[in-house]
């Protein structure tokens, strides 16, 4: 009778998506906190944000990332931080779509300077297979 | 945790969001401290201040009076070499009008129109060319494909406050034409000083 929906809303099986999807944004975050001008340059690179809002892009999006990744992994209003990383992912997603429907070839800076992978269908199932994993943290309670 | 009230989803992502970007902006409230060009100055870097730190290219002075030979061939050779020269500086220079007006006439340079193609139809420096900042930058397979035929650029734009000629200029920077003066004076000093003026859609 079990739908598979209800076998991932299962509470162990949102538990692990959240902690695995916390563990990546708060790995993304961190990765882009020190270098606010290199991640500057990269949202730039997507072309997709208006130009006077990058510099506020690059300085807050790392930190929303650490503070939800972080609240994935503690469990603490972990409902509300899995629906901000789903959308964030979502939002990553669309951007590399674009750049790659463009031909635009660039690093992606989804983990700052660490991660040289330029954007492609690689990258872009990646962040759909991660997307689904945000969404299933998602249906937990709290 | 079942003790706890359960909360509204929508607090919660608000309050989480909040944290963020308190915290963002906290850290970087001395700014995004250098090496970025993008965007607004938002408590970052003022890209005119960089700019005005950067080298100025004037003129250079004709050896020529100075220069005695009876050689006729001689002074060609010394006026070929008497050009400003624009350093791979590795960010935008200044330059002047004295110095540009000396690329220009040797036609030693690619001069660029960072304004608005309607500003550029009305008026622009002869043979330069229109690629207007807020196109050029949706756009970098258009700054990657001007071709310089091995000539350094000098971007100007509407002069005083304008900025869009530095913007762009260090967008050139990136789309990989390392030689870039930026000329501040821009087009109406350019027309102050009786230089030549070219109008319509020519691009």
């Amino acid at each position: 009778m079990k739908t598979l929906l209800d076998k991932l809303a299962h509470p162990n099986v949102v538990r692990i998506a959240g902690i695995a999807i916390g563990a990546v944004f708060v790995i993304a975050g961190l990765a882009k906190i020190g270098n606010p001008e290199v991640f500057a340059t990269q949202v730039h690179n997507f072309r997709l944000t208006p130009i006077v809002l990058e510099n506020l892009v690059a300085m807050i999006l790392p930190w929303v990332e650490l503070v939800a990744g972080t609240a994935l992994i503690l469990g603490a209003r972990s409902r509300a931080a899995a629906w901000i990383c789903a959308a964030l992912m979502i939002v990553f997603t669309i951007g590399i779509g674009q750049a790659a429907a463009r031909g635009l070839d660039f690093e992606c800076g989804c983990f700052g300077k660490a991660d040289s992978s330029t954007v492609g269908i690689r990258k872009l199932l990646e962040n759909t297979g991660l997307t689904i994993v945000a969404l299933v943290a998602t249906l937990g309670r709290r | 945790m079942t003790t706890t009230k359960p909360t509204s989803l929508t607090t919660d992502i608000a309050l989480l969001l909040s944290i963020g970007v308190v915290l963002g902006l906290a850290y970087n409230a001395l700014g995004l401290r250098e090496g970025n060009g993008w965007g607004i100055a938002w408590k970052g870097v003022d890209r005119v201040e960089e700019l005005k730190k950067a080298p100025m290219i004037g003129a250079v002075q004709s050896s020529a009076s100075t220069f005695v030979s009876d050689d006729p061939l001689a002074v060609p050779a010394m006026a070929e070499t008497a050009l400003p020269e624009i350093p791979d500086y590795g960010r935008p220079v200044q330059i002047n009008i004295e110095a540009v007006k000396q690329l220009y006439d040797a036609s030693a340079v690619v001069l660029v129109d960072a304004r608005e193609a309607w500003e550029y139809d009305e008026g622009h420096i002869p043979g330069s060319i229109s690629l207007p900042y807020e196109e050029a930058i949706t756009d970098p397979v258009r700054l990657e494909a001007l071709d310089t035929g091995g000539r350094p650029i000098v971007t100007y734009c509407g002069g005083g406050s304008c900025e869009v000629s530095l913007s762009l200029a260090q967008e050139l920077i990136y789309a990989g034409h390392p030689r870039i003066a930026v000329y501040m004076g821009g087009f109406p000093e350019w027309i102050t000083a009786g230089y030549p003026v070219e109008a319509g859609e020519k691009r």
